[in-house]
């Protein structure tokens, strides 16, 4: 079966943005974007620049912050850090997103029982 | 919350656009650098490494096009791009562009004039305390042989209801009067006053800004006289001195302390004492300038079955009806008939003060509104016409921006908002058109007209302007725009753009909308043609007199030496009427002098019950007559007819005790009896003498043109009024003499006022104003509406003929008569229009119920009018038809067919 490169929701993308900055601190879009491949194993296609409007996103809600800094090349580059709203708004997305996942597996796990 | 957040982030980053982009670059460039350095890193060559970071990236104007419309507000950037195109469309067709702003423009010009006339006339509440619990109250005399007539209010009658009276919180009595003030060394002028009980400003919740407002102790026997001033009669005779209280004023030749001023805005309504009686002040006595409080005389306390002749004005308790109090009061009257055994039985009416004050002109009013929004409606039925021709044309811009992926609602928007912008600027032209406009209205407005000092262009009127320029843009906008989204791409952007035909869809559009406006047209036509007729006819009536060539004086003696404290005041009286009309004989060219004691065309005035010694009778059954004292010469002046016996003449002066009385009194009082050597009693305010008659005069409208009147006249030796209209017939038309009649009048006594000095031509002319009003407005309405009408069949014609231009060229080249094609044009425009007059008709017959009561004596079912509407309208329809329909004739088909 090839590699199925699913599609990723938005609201899922803003999760994983979250997750991100909470374990690695402060970064920039580039490094999140990498890092969220990284940890996807490749599963997942993101085209790097959806980052962009997520973070925006994000922003405008008021559960990261911004800053103008600069890279590890030395060179100009905005810097993404979680605030204390993140924090609560990332527990909340988890606990949604298991109890979603725990509900499928559940609806699944039935109807292939079923179908025997 | 977040919402609210993120609302706000957007708003502002509205106008930090250009940096925000700025920096959304170097961000990406930044990623691009970094993921380049990356790939480097891992071993790939420089541009390798580069273009591999730009793939992973994905699309860079995608990702910057998503960033945006998170950022800003994106519709709002997309309607100000609508706006900008639609602008420049329309700069491109200009003369369309002027058309649709001027016919906007004069539409919601003309709407946004009458509707201020309705909302200050009729819809602003009065500046009172709680303006919604005024009612006025009236009593209804329940006359046996005639219909309950509806009557002012008797003085006792007053005070019991409000002894007993539960449903009322506060009830007040008042009559307007006119007092002449005297300022030194001037001759005095008339003033509109108000004589009340103490508690009707309190009641109204008026507080005066200086002084003190009326008292108990103000209005008993004896007390000083005291006024209140206006704000304006303050600010004209003591120029707004601050020490004015405690001032003394002449009024009617006697000393008034001045003890306070009421507040500016106060304008104390126009109310009528009955509905029949007609409350027509000249223009000096308009305004109440001065208020006085109403000190009851001996016998208005003690007479209970005559002088109904007082407003009555009360305040509902919180939660009563006028309705409730209606059936209290009507109780309480009829307890009080039969317990005081008064002659005739009386009632109640209750009717809320704004219903009561506008009374007599808000059919007219409303139908004025109705007429110009018809207009207006045509006007942009018209427009959607033209807008429909436009957007076949800008098919193909409509195709483009489908075929790019524009929404349906994109699409609408896009074509809406030409309308909008139309709108926008018309309603705008409209709203100050509408400032000159409401100037017309008042100008032309009978000066009657309540409320009239208050119509101005306000805010709510403005408002109203403003959603009707929405309304109509929504009206003729639509059509187009949804007709755009039903455009196929393929179609419309194929380059070859000849229209052979005409879709069946479009053609019916369009005979449905010319359809309907001629069906607005005939509906307001008819109406017009309605109220035309009855204006006619009114002016034409038999009247019964000449105004002609007669100017009139009302003259007022009031100075202190005819107060009838003073002895010998009659002979004062009648000695300066007897050399005033000598004098007034002696002016060049008069041929007669009338003396009559109330201006003629103002109502009913000095009516009185029927009283005939020799046949007595239940008062209830008496009929009720207008009495005039007059002079010997007044028919001839005034020109009416004698029918039986005699005139008044000099010799009558020794022994004056004879009447004259109108057709209608002899039949109402005499049946069919030779009323003359009978006498009446009760006519002469003596109260002693019986005046036997010695003549019939034919009915006469000398009250007003609506109806005659019974009327008994009486020689003036009998008794003189304080205020007398003298009438002088003169060789010249009625203006010449004015200047002149007015010295004469003052050159015998300088101390009478002299109130009005008019021509009676003018006269009749303003007791018919409001209907004069209504027949010239709605008759502009009518003329705009079929104008209007007769170009949209044009336009519409003439657009189909230029769509068939090839069609007729092929027919005429088969050997088509050009005769046929004139047919056929024709024919083409009948189906339209006859739809739209079998609509019409059907509508109007339903509508012109609601005109009844606007009308005199036409019947709504008039043949002339309706048929007279019917065939105007035909006729200017062929008329419009005919042009467009010899172009097709003369279509040459060699021409028509090479075009492509």
């Amino acid at each position: 079966m090839s590699e199925n490169k699913s599609d990723v929701l938005q609201g899922t993308l803003d999760l994983m943005v979250l997750k991100t900055l909470e374990s690695m601190g402060t970064l920039h879009g580039y490094g999140i974007a990498r890092r969220i491949e990284q940890v996807s194993g490749d599963t997942l296609s993101l085209n790097q620049g959806t980052i962009y409007p997520a973070l925006l996103r994000l922003e405008q809600r008021g559960w990261i912050k911004s800053e103008w800094g600069v890279s590890e090349t030395n060179r100009r580059a905005k810097f993404y850090a979680m605030t204390r709203a993140g924090h609560k708004q990332l527990v909340r997305e988890t606990e949604n997103w298991e109890r979603m996942a725990a509900t499928m597996a559940r609806l699944l796990s039935v109807t292939s029982g079923s179908s025997n | 919350m977040e919402r609210v957040r993120v609302l706000l982030n957007r708003v502002a980053s509205l106008c930090r656009g250009k940096n925000l982009d700025e920096e959304l670059d170097e961000e990406l460039r930044a990623h691009i650098e970094l993921a380049t350095i990356e790939n480097v890193r891992r071993g790939m060559k420089a541009d390798e490494a580069r273009t591999a970071a730009l793939r992973s990236f994905g699309g860079v104007t995608q990702v910057r096009e998503s960033y945006r419309k998170q950022r800003g507000l994106p519709w709002l950037g997309q309607i100000v791009r609508d706006a900008r195109f639609a602008a420049r469309q329309l700069r491109k067709s200009l003369g369309f562009t002027l058309t649709a702003v001027l016919t906007l423009a004069l539409g919601i010009g003309a709407t946004t004039s009458v509707f201020s006339v309705i909302h200050a006339v009729l819809l602003r509440p009065f500046a009172f305390r709680e303006p919604d619990r005024l009612v006025m109250v009236r009593e209804v005399q329940n006359a046996e042989n005639s219909r309950a007539e509806i009557a002012p209010f008797n003085y006792r009658h007053f005070l019991r209801l409000k002894k007993t009276a539960k449903t009322l919180e506060d009830i007040a009595i008042f009559q307007n009067r006119a007092y002449s003030v005297s300022p030194d060394g001037e001759h005095p002028h008339m003033v509109g006053g108000l004589e009340s009980s103490p508690n009707l400003l309190p009641m109204l919740g008026i507080q005066p800004i200086l002084g003190r407002g009326f008292t108990e102790s103000d209005a008993a026997q004896g007390a000083q006289p005291v006024t209140l001033l206006s704000y304006n009669a303050w600010q004209a005779i003591f120029g707004g001195n601050a020490n004015v209280v405690g001032q003394m004023l002449r009024l009617g030749g006697e000393p008034v302390t001045v003890i306070g001023v009421l507040p500016e805005g106060l304008r104390f309504p126009q109310l009528a004492l009955a509905p029949k009686i007609e409350f027509a002040p000249s223009a000096a006595t308009r305004e109440v300038q001065v208020y006085r409080p109403m000190v009851p005389r001996p016998e208005m306390l003690t007479e209970d079955n005559g002088m109904f002749n007082y407003k009555v004005m009360a305040r509902l308790k919180d939660g009563v009806t006028p309705a409730q109090s209606a059936s209290e009061l009507e109780t309480l009257q009829r307890s009080y008939t039969a317990s005081a055994k008064l002659q005739i039985p009386i009632g109640a009416v209750v009717t809320p003060l704004a219903k009561d004050a506008a009374q007599g002109i808000s059919g007219a009013l409303w139908l004025l509104l109705a007429a110009v929004g018809a207009v207006l409606l045509i006007a942009c039925v018209n427009l959607a016409n033209l807008q429909l021709a436009r957007a076949v044309n800008a098919e193909h811009e409509t195709a483009l921006r489908a075929a790019l992926g524009a929404s349906k609602m994109q699409l609408i928007m896009a074509r809406l908002t030409e309308s909008m912008l139309l709108a926008l600027a018309g309603g705008v032209a409209g709203g100050a058109l509408a400032v000159g406009g409401v100037r017309l209205l008042i100008a032309l407005a009978p000066a009657n007209l309540p409320r009239l000092d208050e119509v101005r262009v306000s805010l709510p009127v403005l408002a109203f302007a403003a959603a009707i320029s929405m309304l109509a843009a929504i009206v003729f906008g639509l059509l187009p725009a949804l007709r755009s989204l039903g455009v196929d791409p393929q179609a419309a952007l194929r380059a070859n753009m000849a229209r052979t035909s005409d879709s069946l869809e479009a053609l019916r559009t369009r005979n449905v909308m010319v359809g309907s406006q001629v069906a607005c047209t005939i509906v307001l036509l008819i109406v017009t043609a309605l109220v035309l007729r009855s204006f006619s006819r009114l002016l034409h009536e038999e009247r019964g007199f000449d105004t002609s060539h007669v100017t009139y004086l009302q003259v007022a003696m009031l100075a202190p030496k005819y107060d009838d404290s003073k002895p010998g005041y009659k002979a004062a009286k009648l000695n300066f009427v007897d050399r005033t009309m000598v004098a007034l004989r002696a002016l060049p060219g008069v041929q007669s002098v009338a003396l009559t004691s109330a201006v003629p065309l103002t109502g009913e005035t000095w009516v009185d019950l029927l009283t005939r010694p020799d046949h007595p009778v239940p008062d209830a059954e008496k009929p009720m007559v207008n009495v005039r004292w007059i002079n010997p010469d007044y028919l001839a002046t005034m020109q009416m007819r004698l029918e039986l016996g005699r005139d008044f003449t000099e010799s009558d002066r020794a022994n004056p005790f004879v009447a004259l009385i109108s057709e209608r009194t002899a039949r109402e009082g005499f049946g069919g009896e030779n009323p003359i050597g009978h006498a009446m009693s009760n006519i002469v305010p003596d109260g002693e003498h019986a005046v036997t008659i010695v003549g019939v005069v034919a009915d006469t409208r000398i009250n007003g043109l609506k109806d005659n009147a019974a009327m008994v006249y009486v020689p003036y030796w009998t008794y003189v009024p304080w205020t007398i209209s003298l009438m002088v017939r003169s060789a010249q038309p009625g203006t010449g003499l004015m200047a002149e009649m007015r010295r004469a009048v003052w050159a015998i006594d300088p101390e009478v006022t002299v109130q009005a000095v008019k021509s009676l031509d003018a006269q009749l002319n303003d007791s018919i104003a409001t209907e004069r009003f209504q027949a010239i407005v709605l008759g502009g309405f009518g003329l705009a509406a079929l104008l209007l009408a007769l170009l949209g069949v044009y336009g519409v014609l003439a657009y189909s003929v230029s769509l068939r231009h090839r069609e007729f060229g092929i027919r005429i080249a088969l050997g088509s008569g050009k005769g046929k094609l004139f047919e056929l044009v024709l024919k083409q425009a009948a189906v339209p229009v006859l739809m739209g007059v079998g609509v019409g008709l059907a509508v109007a017959l339903v509508a012109i119920r609601w005109v009844r009561s606007l009308l005199y004596q036409t019947p709504v079912l008039d043949p002339v009018a309706i048929g007279g509407s019917v065939l105007l309208l035909l006729a200017a329809a062929t008329v419009a038809a005919i042009v467009p329909a010899r172009r097709a004739a003369l279509v040459d088909p060699m021409r028509s067919l090479r075009t492509e």
